[in-house]
């Protein structure tokens, strides 16, 4: 499968001289010079810590840098004299590195990750984030599953903050749940890990075109193996810190990646979650979903303005893309005063529903729908944070959960519009 | 006189005659060429149709993109234009025909002056519905760009570009059928140069603090507004 992708005779040197492996760690890059060294340094802490005996390789796969990421990685010094208490791996720790393109594409980093653990036979990959601070703890916890206990798709759990990864909480989380009916928390993360079965099988895809692989593959990953009735799980890792305010792409652009993929999962994998019916817990390494306390964010009075603004501009767009009575609630909404503004769970979950749906029916191009969206999730980010700014973890866990079930018990009137005509 | 009006009134009747005589054979022609077409356009419109479906050509429109543009313009799918079309064209090739029959002068010449503009015709008439589908794709994405992005007045915006290339389009189209060549271009930059003046005009004199707060916003502040969102992942 692998010899179907341009692979470069450079990197295919490499590989070949490297030979089989049990456990590969990729890390996609792009102008991360200043933070990728600490991101080696614990793979390969990891890898001399917990697989003494095992093959292993670190992989670089970079969307042309020019400040010498690659070179940096390259020329890093091999394992600390003493650092480890004496356990070293008794086998060379690789270090392959390889340019898939001029250009960073998750997408085109992830596809060549698969055809090199292809021709390497890994038996357990994982990716990590070049910017995300790594703990030599996490890659043994995103391997371990799918080398020791067969699973072929291991989501990461962290310690999140109260106001952190609101998108997941109130929309990624829960509708993927109710549909796919697997309860993974963060199938939208920067580390997963997988089985070399599972790459195999998304590498022999046709599918690596499409712009919503293209920009959020490990979702697709995750489904896949779901949908394939492969073994998926979580593992707990630990805090993640989040990106420095204003690093990673605005909500427009993180809604257009993810929800675009989601509401694209729904329809290539349609025939395998329309009979589907409950949800089921997946096994889970270490601590659930930790949560901590956090302050009340800054006023986001202007998500609301925002809300507000859109309903009333974005009006004949939404009438092709929502029923008129669902339509009708949300002016009604959008007429009321801050203070007294709610987005009702059942109005949300409806809403994101008839958005699938004519996502489906193309009523209009699919990006724009998206785009449609925004307007509409700050409105409910607004009414989430009104209503949680003083509530206990507690209080909020079990919000969420209710979200969760109502996304299940509305699932009925996903279908009947996804497979309406119009 | 009275025998010569007589006998130019009898020489007017038959000649009324003769022409009905000769006349009324060629528009039972016509109808019967024109009743016959319907029949066939009907019969081609319900064959092809079955073909296109059997061949699922709609699926395959659905994943080439072009049924999301017919959508846009708001027409039905591709199927249905298809079949529409074939059933148009054929009608329209009868109607000629029988017209023809009917031998009248002055009207063959019309009818292949019709038959030489039928390309340019189709050709302006596609520039049309591509004008038309651009417009509304483009003013739609500054529209919700705007929104999103919370500038003021979006649908300014977005109809500032629909209006842009539709009069485009209608002076390419009205080009290409060769209609006042000349006044079209000249009226085309007038109104564009014009509309492009006005929005100069009013961005940079009526509009001078929107202008600065736009490009505040777009070089510094829009950092801040992002700073403030929270970090939805």
């Amino acid at each position: 499968m692998a010899e179907d992708i341009l692979l470069g005779d450079d990197f295919l040197r490499q590989l070949m001289s490297v030979g089989e492996v049990d456990l590969l760690v990729a890390i996609p890059t792009y102008n991360n010079a200043g933070t990728v060294a600490q991101a080696i340094q614990a793979i390969e802490d990891s890898y001399q810590q917990n697989f003494v005996r095992d093959r292993v390789v670190i992989l670089n796969v970079d969307g042309g840098s020019t400040d010498h990421t690659t070179e940096t990685i390259l020329n890093m010094n091999g394992r600390k004299a003493g650092a480890h208490r004496g356990i070293t791996s008794l086998r060379t720790v690789h270090r392959v590195t390889t340019q898939y393109g001029r250009n960073p594409s998750q997408g085109m980093a992830l596809r060549t990750v698969l055809a090199a653990a292809d021709l390497l036979r890994a038996r357990s990959c994982a990716i990590v984030s070049p910017t995300t601070i790594l703990d030599s703890s996490w890659i043994a916890s995103l391997l371990r599953p799918a080398y020791r206990q067969d699973f072929a798709f291991v989501a990461p759990l962290y310690t999140r903050t109260k106001f952190q990864g609101l998108l997941a909480r109130n929309l990624l989380y829960p509708m993927s749940r109710a549909v796919f009916g697997l309860r993974i928390r963060e199938m939208y993360s920067d580390e997963w890990g997988f089985s070399g079965r599972l790459a195999t099988q998304c590498l022999d895809q046709n599918l690596w075109g499409d712009e919503a692989v293209r920009a959020r593959p490990e979702a697709w990953m995750a489904v896949t193996a779901i949908c394939s009735g492969m073994k998926c799980c979580q593992s707990f890792l630990g805090p993640k810190a989040p990106p420095p305010a204003g690093s990673g792409p605005d909500i427009v652009e993180t809604i257009r990646q993810t929800v675009g993929n989601l509401f694209w999962c729904f329809e290539t994998f349609q025939d395998h979650w329309m009979d589907r019916t409950g949800t089921e817990a997946v096994p889970t390494f270490g601590s659930d979903h930790e949560l901590t306390p956090e302050d009340a964010p800054a006023s986001q009075e202007k998500s609301f303005e925002l809300f507000r603004t859109g309903v009333k501009q974005l009006d004949d767009i939404l009438s092709s893309i929502l029923r008129p009575d669902t339509l009708s609630l949300i002016r009604k909404i959008a007429g009321v005063e801050a203070g007294k503004f709610r987005f009702e769970s059942e109005l949300w979950v409806r809403t994101l529903y008839e958005f699938a749906a004519s996502y489906r029916r193309t009523v209009i191009a699919r990006d724009h729908i998206l785009q449609a969206l925004v307007p509409l999730y700050r409105g409910q980010l607004y009414s989430f944070l009104q209503e949680h700014r003083a509530s206990s973890l507690e209080e909020m866990e079990a919000d969420s959960e209710a979200l969760c079930l109502e996304f299940e018990r509305q699932k009925p009137y996903l279908i009947e519009r996804w497979k309406a005509k119009n | 006189m009275k025998a010569t009006i007589v006998q130019g009134l009898q020489q007017a009747y038959l000649n009324l005659f003769h022409m009905i005589a000769e006349f009324l054979p060629r528009l039972v022609v016509m109808l019967v060429i024109i009743l016959s077409g319907l029949l066939v356009a009907y019969a081609l419109k319900y064959v092809v149709r079955a073909v296109l479906r059997l061949t699922k050509l709609d699926r395959l429109s659905e994943e080439a993109g072009a049924s999301r543009v017919l959508r846009m313009a708001a027409l039905p799918s591709m199927t249905e234009v298809l079949s529409r079309s074939v059933f148009w064209i054929t009608l329209l090739g009868f109607i000629l025909v029988g017209i023809s029959i009917l031998n009248i002068a002055g009207l063959q010449e019309q009818i292949s002056r019709l038959l030489r503009l039928l390309p340019e015709i189709v050709v302006a008439m596609l520039i049309l519905f591509l004008g038309l589908v651009i417009a509304n794709f483009l003013s739609r994405a500054a529209l919700l760009a705007a929104v999103n992005a919370g500038y003021a007045s979006p649908k300014m915006a977005s109809w500032s570009i629909r209006f842009g290339i539709w009069i485009l389009a209608i002076a390419m189209a009205l080009d290409e059928l060769g209609v006042a060549r000349q006044t079209v271009i000249a009226a085309f930059s007038i109104v564009f140069g014009a509309f492009m003046l006005g929005l100069a005009i009013a961005f940079g004199l009526g509009g001078q603090g929107l202008a600065r707060s736009f490009l505040e916003r777009s070089l510094g502040e829009k950092k801040d507004d992002k700073t403030n969102e929270l970090q939805p992942l």
